[in-house]
């Protein structure tokens, strides 16, 4: 009850609180959003244009592709959005696995094609780690006691198959038992791997049935463990492997029905048939969000009908620069035949060579930082410096660390100049305190309350972090260096420095060959004297690149909503 | 750092008053009844763990003062106290669970099974191994109910039937009949009580002599809480149980000797559970006890 008397300060024309520098820095932090959007759409679209020259097709082209595909796609997107989010979330996932599935595919194809490993290689990799793995297996459940032994045999069991045992070594073991049983030393020669027998076989099996041994058996193995696993029953995944191998014995059939060979159906059933499939699986068991499936569906039958329709009415489509041709060939004078064939492999191979070194390195150094590491005293604030520096270092310019590949590796250990290995291991130093940093933090955000359980159990320092903390970690760690690596293919700084040909005719075989990248080649059409060149094919390549990193992106900002879902 | 924030952990206990049990406020202020049909005997059983002159310091803090009590074998034994006043800490030096935080010292004498577990030959890791402990929130491994019992039986590499371990472990802890169906499932799935007892079968599958327990019901509900404390008095048959805990009720219920600690980390009086709520020697712990202070 309000008393008489009393004056009410908190209504009408005197009594309100001043709101306007509030309102104010909103409007002004809604220009920042809207600054920062419309500068990077329009970059996006004028080279989008120019890459694809829309407006060089009919009228009637973007009619046609405008009815059949925009409209359905964009009213299916927006009914699972309005009606039906679990169908849109699947959409979106049974769109992206068979792109992310064709990239993989793509990349495996390109790497067998430049020989850059042979299929056979494929296989007696894997033939060798099988049996490395039998033996690791075999030790830990007949002696798992003896600890020195086990890691003796860890670590021996995949270096003695895969690469075999030095000649030194031997002549040394030889000698050894020659010397107890009084014979004379003799000078011994290399003991050759497991690999390297297989490899010495004259006759191979074609290609194609090595990849379906070497690579789609494991795939669909372990897919298929995980589908016995979830549907709790062992036939259901053993059906599901045979499925997987008779679809790829199709090959000899379908691929060169499809023109992608028989290798390229093998991969094409083994990455964008096999993981899609076990989602859908899993989405009909659920019956969760079943209407989703209908959007690759809808996507996939509006290109076609519109293909149709176009050809029907004879529209003419646009006369893309980004089309088949040029990402099949090299670099040309003639702006039409110019491609991009060279720098995709090339950044593929530095994509290999920038996560093979940054990521064990990275993760590595993490994860002593996190858990080893002393946290109290001098050394403690040692190692406080020593992580600041590291967050220093992720904001050093990356012409600098081309100048540091320069140095270290071409003056000082003299590699190669503009070779793959050496502008791959550049472009890795410079994505490693990043890598680090993701790292850690994937880290820190494991509960501490998970350590101590794990601690209070009698877990040694090892099994806390590898039975608990990396399990959790994992995600973040993938997530973060996925994006270091996405960064990593499009600098071009350093690639620079390290001396990368401008424009590389053949795509690289070995990791010693001159590295044509993405962005190098790019750099170097922008100052073509070619006018066509300039705007057109760079843009063309602007897109590929930008497509990459999008998918890459993609990639992992699922794996990370799938682990965020699950914890 | 991990190191650096499990330093946090010595601080929990300050943020446990906000936390703790509503319910047992205004039973304190009644008088407190002592479950007497339970047998004490005290002065009859082994004892296991025992500590003389015991000092811990944070840094230059010093937690705790001159510490003297001998905990028996196959009892349960409370530890109460106000915030902040070393029972916790108590309880972490007996598995060397300190050794985890850098700047804690620890002096004096703590003997379990009359071994010294401060001699430099005392390996942590091992001694963990028969000190099991539950933790004041539920903290469960992201991983599955069965893997999570298991996960002691991985960790020390027993050569044991592991879904018979797993399956008495869950018995034991009155958890058997509520997941049978789905130990392939989260964990974190279940419901805050069942997951204190998960965590309890995951100390028990290991078989140890002593289970430390830290506020175990403090985060929990009313009928969670009286489920934690059954299982507490079935687990003293087999086990020696060392309970940390804010609720002087539950010490009262469940304990057969109780030891209170008062503010500055010293052990005021350390009896029989009867005689500490009915008949304290001292003035201190009888204003605690009935809430004058505290």
């Amino acid at each position: 009850m309000a008393t008489p008397g009393r004056e009410i300060d908190w209504a009408g024309e005197t009594g309100q609180v001043s709101r306007l520098r509030g309102v104010a820095f909103e409007l002004a932090c809604l220009a920042a959003v809207g600054v920062a959007l419309v500068s990077v759409l329009v970059l996006l679209l004028y080279v989008a244009t120019d890459a694809l020259r829309p407006f060089s097709a009919d009228p009637g082209w973007h009619l046609v592709f405008f009815l059949t595909l925009v409209v359905p796609t964009l009213g299916t997107a927006v009914y699972f959005y309005r009606l039906e989010e679990p169908a849109g979330e699947v959409a979106y996932a049974t769109t992206g696995l068979p792109v992310v599935g064709i990239l993989f595919a793509a990349a495996l194809a390109v790497v067998l094609d430049i020989e850059l490993v042979t299929a056979l290689e494929l296989f007696a990799l894997l033939v060798a780690t099988l049996v490395a793995a039998g033996i690791v297996v075999v030790h830990g459940r007949y002696r798992p006691g003896a600890a020195l032994e086990r890691l003796g045999v860890v670590v021996a069991a995949p270096v003695v198959t895969v690469f075999g045992v030095p000649p030194v070594e031997v002549i040394r073991a030889l000698n050894g038992v020659l010397s107890l049983i009084g014979l004379p030393a003799v000078s011994g020669a290399r003991l050759p791997s497991l690999r390297e027998l297989i490899l010495l076989s004259p006759v191979a099996p074609l290609e194609w049935i090595l990849v379906i041994v070497s690579v789609t058996i494991p795939v669909a193995g372990a897919l298929g463990l995980f589908v016995a696993r979830r549907r709790e029953n062992r036939r259901d995944g053993l059906a599901f492997v045979g499925g997987a191998v008779a679809a790829t014995l199709l090959a000899p059939v379908a691929g060169p029905l499809l023109g992608i060979g028989s290798t390229g159906w093998v991969l094409a059933v083994t990455f964008c048939l096999l993981p899609p499939a076990v989602y859908v699986e899993g989405v009909v068991r659920r019956n969760e969000g079943v209407h989703g499936l209908a959007f690759p569906l809808v996507l996939v039958g509006g290109i076609l009908l519109g293909a149709v329709l176009v050809r029907q009415f004879g529209f003419a489509p646009p006369d893309s620069w980004l089309d088949w041709q040029f990402l099949t060939s090299a670099h040309s004078r003639t702006p039409e035949d110019a491609g991009f064939y060279p720098p995709i492999v090339g950044s593929i191979m530095l994509l290999i060579v920038v996560a093979a070194s940054a990521f064990p390195v990275g993760v590595g150094a993490a994860i002593y930082l996190e858990e080893y590491a002393p946290a109290s005293g001098l050394s403690g604030k040692f190692v406080e410096l020593v992580e600041i520096n590291i967050g220093n270092l992720a904001g050093v310019p990356s012409v600098v660390y081309g100048l540091l590949g320069l140095a270290l590796f071409i003056r000082a250990i003299n590699m190669p100049s503009g070779a793959v290995i050496v502008g791959g291991l550049a472009v890795g130093l410079l994505i490693l305190p990043i890598v680090i940093i993701s790292a850690q933090e994937a880290l820190r955000a494991v509960p501490d309350s998970h350590r101590e359980a794990a601690y209070g159990m009698g877990a040694t320092r090892w099994q806390v972090t590898r039975s608990v903390v990396l399990p959790q970690a994992i995600p973040g760690i993938l997530t973060g260096t996925i994006l270091a690596v996405g960064r990593a293919i499009g600098e071009t700084a350093p690639l620079l420095m390290i001396g990368a040909a401008a424009s590389v005719r053949l795509a690289p075989n070995s990791f010693s060959d001159q590295l044509p990248a993405m962005p190098r080649q790019i750099f170097a059409w922008s100052s073509n004297l070619e006018p066509e060149i300039r705007h057109g094919v760079l843009a063309a390549g602007v897109v590929t690149l930008l497509v990459v990193l999008l998918i890459m992106n993609g990639t992992a900002i699922l794996i990370r909503n799938k682990y965020q879902r699950e914890l | 750092m991990a190191n650096e924030n499990l330093n946090t952990t010595a601080s929990t206990e300050s943020q446990s008053t906000s936390t703790e049990d509503p319910t047992s406020e205004p039973l304190v202020e009644q008088s407190i009844s002592v479950d007497s049909e339970r047998s004490h005997t005290t002065a009859n059983a082994d004892t296991v763990i025992e500590s003389r002159n015991l000092d811990v310091y944070y840094g230059e803090t010093q937690a705790l003062q001159g510490i003297d009590l001998a905990i028996p074998e196959n009892q349960v034994t409370a530890m109460i106290g106000p915030s902040g006043c070393g029972k916790s800490t108590f309880l972490r030096c007996i598995n060397r669970m300190n050794d985890l935080i850098d700047i804690c010292r620890v002096e004096g004498e703590l003997t379990f099974n009359g071994k010294n577990v401060y001699d430099d030959d005392v390996d942590p890791i091992a001694l963990r191994r028969r000190i099991g402990m539950v933790f004041q929130h539920p903290n469960p491994f992201p991983k599955s109910i069965y893997d999570n019992v298991a996960y002691g039986l991985s960790v020390q590499n027993m050569d044991v039937d592991v879904d018979a371990v797993v399956e008495e472990s869950l018995k034991k802890a009155a958890l058997w009949d509520e997941v049978k169906d789905q130990l392939d499932k989260s964990a974190l799935n279940l419901s805050g009580g069942q997951q204190q007892r998960l965590c309890i079968a995951r100390a028990i599958a290991v078989d140890p002599e002593v289970i430390l327990m830290d506020e175990p019901a403090s985060a929990l509900d009313p009928i969670a809480t009286s489920k934690i404390e059954d299982l507490i008095e079935e687990l003293a048959e087999e086990y020696t149980v060392v309970i940390v805990t804010h609720n002087m009720q539950q010490a009262a219920r469940i304990s057969d000797t109780t030891a209170v600690f008062l503010t500055g980390g010293e052990l005021v009086e350390f009896d029989d559970t009867n005689k500490i709520f009915e008949n304290p020697d001292s003035q201190r712990v009888e204003d605690y006890i009935t809430g004058k202070f505290g």
